[in-house]
């Protein structure tokens, strides 16, 4: 018995230094990811400006194309991609537990679906407009997303209670649904065509600090009420049943993180576009090499999906510089065998 | 491996007889060198393309131009005409109903749709123009398939006249007065014209340099490299309506492009796409409309 607790402890100890080391690589990441890109800068001049930059109250800028590149161009892409990174990974990670589904994505909903639609249809309107410094595109993204997230809960709602297996076949219907809308409009799109298309594809060509405002509290708050239940969250992987005895609230565990995981997960699809892959497969990788439980799943997927976006985007705007190639390309080119690899190397794994 | 290479090299030059046969008498050779057969100057003319409806036009066979595609705008006169879809997706049932005797393809059109007419014995003629003397080269060429022989040596005659007219006014120009132009076709990713692009001929054409002659084609760019070399103009590629005019409205706007030096000097400025991408008579107007921008002082 005392053995027993000895290894709970340790391997508890073992997944708090994970997320130390993880916090490290993420900081590692952000500044790497900062001092590379097409333009060589010496990584002193990348450093200075950085410096120069974190009093963050009234920096004192050094003016200059070096120090737009650097702090306006690069640092809020890299911070851009990493909250969308653990946005997805998390809202993954929330999906899959909730449906103990190995298949569950942060899409499943219909959330990427609903925000593609609304994203063209914001490239389509003959006018264009801002609503709080951000595009009509971002905007009606955002907006699909939640409406078709709303309408499949909506749909799928039996009495009060929430049926996982009805809200997965809603939200693959209603998805497919919205997914033809886009495609009609797309045949239809004109001189818009490759505008939509390029959104569709997703990345975060041109993103700015404006976007990472919008996106941060966002991430915050639902990363942060998804993690508060963790627990109850793991005792529902036994059984609905189950946990309600144990003295769950089922229905409202399901619901809260429901609504934190797609919130997330729209928010990051409005300004990145669908980037597929990190939603389904860091939550994974995370589980094979430190296992299910949800108090450190949740946190080591957050950590590792932003590190993962953030490298992939590093690799997707240098690799064949001064061009660009769409993230998504890149999440499931490297990805999907680093993923084959540790699924070869945890065969006996249990999810 | 000998006998293997052999044969390959043998189906290569099959093949490579195969694509370009000597054309019988009454026939014609359209621009990607296929013989055309026509019995006598063609009546109903179906385009596929907007530079060809431009130049059939601009031949005088508007009246024998039965059907064009839905993104032919120009002259006002062909938006009266049958629409047979869309560019890249004709609609070959409207094709065929409209029974053509001569076709003008575009290039994009070789792989699947040519095929496909073919198969129905439709005459194509196929345009593929990839730089202004080959423009040049493809109206005379249309001219010889249409009977229209000397409206389009004329018309060949007077383009030629006005680009060496912007050649000469750039002669002079030291590498150093030819301004670095980026050239945004779109602007989110954004997205440029290098190398082999209209664009991208047009602007050495009138006495200016691409800011990113590394590229071929129409790529994505990153804003970074832009800034650090510094655009002396910007030119931005709009349609009509609000909507596509976004790319240069984005180059006035984005906060990141105000310390460079084409911002600072109030260079920013758009120019209609249609008529530094089609690759017809008007071609001529975008090079004097880039000529007119990128030195202005050359033009009095």
């Amino acid at each position: 018995m005392k053995e027993i607790g000895l290894a709970l402890r340790a391997e508890r100890r073992r997944r708090a230094y994970a997320i130390l080391g993880l916090l490290f690589l993420l900081g590692a990441s952000v500044a790497l990811a900062t001092a590379v890109g097409s333009v060589d800068i010496p990584w002193a001049t990348v450093g200075g400006l950085l410096f120069s930059w974190l009093p963050w109250i009234d920096p004192p800028r050094t003016p200059g194309p070096l120090a737009t590149i650097v702090l306006d161009i690069r640092l809020p892409r890299v911070i851009l991609g990493g909250l969308v990174g653990a946005a997805l990974a998390v809202a993954g990670a929330t999906y899959q537990g909730l449906f103990r589904n190995p298949l569950a994505d942060p899409y499943l909903l219909g959330v990427a679906q609903g925000s593609a639609l609304g994203a063209t249809i914001g490239f389509l309107l003959p006018f264009s407009g801002t609503v709080m410094g951000l595009g009509l595109v971002p905007v009606l993204a955002l907006l699909g997303g939640l409406l078709s997230a709303a309408t499949v809960y909506a749909l799928a709602q039996v009495g009060r209670a929430l049926p996982m297996t009805t809200l997965i076949l809603a939200g693959v219907a209603l998805g497919a649904f919205l997914a033809s809308i886009t495609s009609y409009l797309l045949i239809i799109s004109g001189n818009q065509l490759h505008g939509i298309l390029l959104w569709l594809m997703g990345g975060f060509s041109l993103s700015h600090w404006g976007e990472v405002k919008v996106l941060l509290p966002y991430v915050i708050v639902g990363t942060g009420a998804i993690y508060l239940y963790s627990q109850p969250l793991n005792l529902m992987q036994l059984d609905e049943e189950q946990a309600r005895q144990l003295g769950v609230n089922v229905e409202r565990v399901k619901v809260t993180l429901l609504i934190a995981a797609t919130l997330v997960t729209a928010t990051a699809v409005s300004f990145a576009g669908t980037i597929g892959f990190v939603g389904i497969i860091v939550p994974h990788a995370v589980r094979l090499v430190w296992g299910p439980d949800h108090r450190f799943l949740l946190p080591l997927s957050c950590l590792a999906g932003a590190i993962f976006l953030i490298l992939a985007d590093t690799f997707a705007r240098t690799i064949f510089s001064p061009t660009e190639i769409p993230v998504g390309v890149v999440t499931a080119f490297v990805g999907a065998p680093f993923f084959l690899y540790l699924l070869r190397q945890k065969k006996r794994a249990v999810f | 491996m000998k006998r293997l290479a052999l044969t390959v090299l043998a189906l290569v030059f099959l093949l490579a007889g195969c694509a370009r046969p000597t054309p019988a008498p009454g026939e014609i050779v359209d621009q990607l060198g296929r013989p055309v057969r026509l019995d006598g100057p063609p009546q109903r003319i179906v385009s596929m393309s907007p530079s060809n409806t431009e130049i059939l036009f601009a031949l005088g066979l508007g009246d024998r131009v039965v059907g064009v595609t839905d993104y032919c705008d120009f002259p006002p006169e062909a938006l009266d005409k049958a629409k047979i879809g869309g560019f890249s997706n004709p609609d070959l049932e409207k094709l065929v109903a409209l029974s053509p005797d001569l076709i003008v393809a575009d290039q994009i059109h070789e792989k699947e749709v040519v095929p496909e007419l073919e198969r129905r014995n439709l005459p194509v003629f196929v345009m593929d123009p990839r730089n202004m003397d080959q423009v040049l080269e493809s109206i005379v060429l249309l001219g010889r398939a249409t009977g229209t022989e000397a409206e389009a040596a004329r018309l060949v005659e007077e383009m030629k006249i006005r680009i060496g007219a912007v050649a000469q006014k750039v002669a002079g120009l030291s590498p150093q007065e030819r301004p670095r132009v980026l050239s945004i076709t779109w602007h989110d990713p954004l997205w440029t014209a290098g190398k082999g692009t209209w664009e991208d001929q047009l602007i050495s054409m009138a006495g200016g340099q691409n800011l990113l002659p590394e590229l071929e084609g129409y790529k994505t760019v990153d804003l970074e490299v832009v800034l650090k070399r510094d655009p002396q103009v910007i030119i931005a590629a709009s349609g009509h309506g609000e909507a596509l005019r976004a790319p240069y409205l984005w180059a006035l706007d984005e906060p990141r492009l105000k310390g460079t030096e084409a911002l600072k000097k109030g260079r920013v400025y758009e120019i209609d796409a249609d008529i530094v991408s089609r690759p017809g008579p008007r071609l001529v107007e975008g090079l004097e409309e880039m000529l007119r921008l990128l030195h202005p002082e050359l033009n009095r």
